[in-house]
């Protein structure tokens, strides 16, 4: 029973973070219409960058998240603008197509250019603070925090997307871009807009991350793979959705490693996605 | 007019051709060793010091005089040529060609890793010039029936362990169970093979054998399983960067043992897992400080290339092989391919880590050193004649 108990815990702990890099992905695709397959390296990059300056100047970890949060928002939006835009004009076909070549070369690139600059070995943040001991069962306390940051930042973005017009247009394009267009949303900018707040989730997430699991510079599609399970599951643009889908994938990948064996584990994703293709060819979580 | 310049042309692009030594068995010409090093790629972090390192080791040689060859009665002086096989199989191959048929190299030394080590060889076989490999422990390599094979891998599977499974019988209090954590990758999986079964023979109960695979970050249930097991001993076989996060969630998740044993405790590892690593034991092949045959060369030779082994822990490996052939043609007494052959076939040669003994297959027998963790020090701490630092037992960090 201890030791199940360890499993849903870490599970809940290790699908969180999942969700947190699904959001970005879930929001980006939601409105701008892309699946951006660079989502994963974003957080692997992300977490290189964070580690290396944790090992450089010992900063905080919250303020290591609040430099690079605007950072990759600035970087993001520029790249959109730049290099995803500009295949909006193209046909139906090029633009999908393209995004998919210029998504899957930013991942190449930016992995090889972060093994170049900082090596191919994995990093993290060692922060260990005193673990919390309740009979057989062991909490770490870094994971507890974590956790609270996790509900943060999804309370955080569900009021933002409640409550602010940035997020009601969001949620408006996302539903429907005809008439959000008609009623004065302006798509392009709103799609840059997205596109950077969804890059900038994952810089924060990728902090969250590297305090519990090292990233190195490849790493990066197998998340991606991850958040697009979980917006299968959970809908797109739908958060508490996506939550719950990241930490069903989170328990069922610590339940596999417990059951049967944890070689299986960063598989499961993908057979989970291709089993709920197939029964639910929409998906199964719906739209906000 | 026209004629003279196309001889000196001619002249010129032969010079251009003209191999790295004279010809085999000169007694004027140096002793030319033709390898290749993952200066590059993929391996490049294992060994990217090792061209500095292969130059000064021809500089020490050559400072005694060079190679003893009886045949000329004097000493030959020893030189390189290098390339950088870019850690891809093709590639060496193809530098080995050309070392054999445009340099013309009198010997092979190298290459290293298995995947490099399955092409290679026969390269050597077909222009029949012995090769001395380094790092190359797959046994499988070396039963092709090839005739100008030998290699020096430190250590080979079937002795991996075998210094730290004779430390346990000397513990006290002494180990009852031990639970195997395996990285799923071919030479970790013979390592566990090899000493689970060791284990058994030993008396210690085996509580289980968990495989995972590199791309794994959350072992939460894997440590579940083995803190549950409460075993003495928690012996992870596996590659020093695919088990840092499981290294760092077993101390997040307090467990306990006697000691947590890595099969590749290196310079990597400890920098990435940092204190976490404390109080661990492991094998290392060779270190500083333990007297040997030869043992003052290497340590001059990694000192002056500014090599470490506990970062580069092949590196004993790569200078055995060097070390090999040399001895191989001071026992054969001349610089000749088919001598030379004569003289390493089933030989033992001399190494700082002691006698290495190649059987018919040119397999050797090379084992490795216990260390331990000790105050962010690596010590060798078995066998204890050559201890550079006493067991800590049971290690209290792991209490």
């Amino acid at each position: 029973m201890e030791v199940l108990l360890q499993v849903l815990i870490g599970g809940i702990l290790l699908g969180g973070l999942y969700a947190l890099v699904a959001f970005g992905l879930s929001l980006i695709y939601g409105v701008v219409r892309i699946l951006n397959f660079a989502h994963g390296t974003l957080l692997a990059v992300s977490g290189v960058l964070a580690s290396l300056v944790f090992a450089s100047w010992q900063l905080h970890p919250l303020l290591i998240a609040a430099l690079l949060a605007p950072l990759m928002f600035a970087c993001a939006y520029a790249y959109y603008h730049v290099l995803l835009r500009p295949l909006t004009r193209r046909s139906h076909f090029e633009a999908t197509v393209g995004t998919v070549l210029v998504t899957v070369g930013t991942l190449m690139i930016l992995s090889d250019l972060t093994a170049m600059a900082a090596g191919a070995t994995q990093r993290n943040i060692p922060v260990r603070l005193e673990a919390l001991e309740f009979g057989d069962i062991v909490v770490s306390t870094t994971q507890l925090l974590i956790l609270l940051g996790i509900a943060l930042l999804t309370a955080m973005m569900h009021v933002i997307l409640k409550r602010t017009w940035f997020g009601r247009a969001v949620r408006a394009v996302t539903q429907e871009p005809v008439g959000a267009e008609i009623c004065g949303v302006q798509s392009t900018r709103l799609k840059a807009l997205t596109f950077a707040f969804g890059s900038a989730t994952v810089a924060i997430a990728a902090v969250l991350y590297v305090l519990s699991f090292p990233v190195d510079p490849y790493m990066g599609f197998g998340l991606t793979v991850k958040a697009f399970t979980i917006i299968v599951v959970g809908g797109v643009g739908n958060l508490p959705g996506a939550l719950l889908a990241g930490i069903f994938l989170g328990v069922a990948e610590g339940l596999t490693g417990l059951y049967w064996k944890p070689e299986w584990a960063p598989a499961l994703s993908v057979i989970l996605m291709l089993l709920i293709l197939v029964a639910y060819p929409k998906g199964v979580g719906a739209k906000t | 007019m026209k004629t003279l310049s196309h001889l000196i042309m001619g002249a010129a692009a032969l010079a251009t051709y003209l191999p790295a030594h004279a010809a085999q068995g000169s007694c004027t010409e140096p002793i030319v060793f033709g390898t290749t090093i993952s200066e590059t790629g993929p391996f490049s972090t294992l060994a990217d010091r090792w061209r500095k390192m292969t130059e000064v080791f021809a500089e020490e040689v050559n400072k005694s005089g060079g190679i003893a060859v009886k045949a000329c009665n004097k000493k030959l002086p020893l030189k390189f040529v290098i390339y950088d096989d870019q850690s891809v199989p093709a590639t060496a191959v193809a530098l080995f060609e050309k070392m054999a048929t445009v340099d013309k190299v009198d010997f092979f030394v190298g290459p290293d890793w298995s995947s490099l080590g399955g092409p290679v060889p026969p390269v050597a076989d077909k222009h029949k010039i012995p090769m001395v490999m380094a790092n190359v422990a797959t046994p499988s390599v070396y039963d092709r029936g090839l005739k100008y094979i030998w290699g020096t891998p430190f250590p080979v599977v079937p002795n991996w362990s075998t210094r730290y499974f004779e430390m346990l019988t000397t513990v006290s209090p002494k180990p009852r169970t031990i639970f195997f954590i395996t990285h799923d990758n071919p030479v970790m999986k013979g390592i566990t093979a090899t000493w689970s079964k060791k284990a058994e023979e030993q008396g210690l109960k085996v509580l289980g054998n968990e495989t995972f695979s590199a791309e794994l970050k959350d072992f939460t249930a894997l440590i579940a399983k083995v803190r549950a097991a409460k075993a003495d001993i928690i012996y992870i076989s596996s590659f020093d960067n695919a088990s840092v996060p499981l290294v760092q969630q077993m101390r997040q998740l307090k467990v306990r043992a006697m000691d947590v044993h890595h099969t590749m405790l290196t310079g990597s590892l400890s920098r990435q897992v940092g204190k976490d690593i404390e109080g661990m034991t492991g094998e290392l092949s060779w270190y500083p400080g333990i007297k040997g045959a030869y043992s003052d060369l290497v340590e001059t030779v990694i000192k002056r290339s500014d090599v470490s082994m506990f970062d580069y822990i092949w590196t004993l490996g790569r200078l055995t092989s060097y070390l090999a052939m040399i001895q191989g043609i001071e026992k054969a007494g001349a610089v000749d391919r088919e001598k030379v052959k004569e003289a390493l076939f089933k030989s033992t040669i001399k190494s700082p880590a002691g006698d290495v003994s190649f059987d018919e297959r040119g397999f050797p027998n090379t084992g490795a050193f216990t260390v331990q963790m000790n105050g962010g020090k690596v010590n060798v701490v078995w066998p204890p004649e050559v201890a550079t630092g006493k067991l800590v037992w049971p290690s209290p960090s792991w209490q």
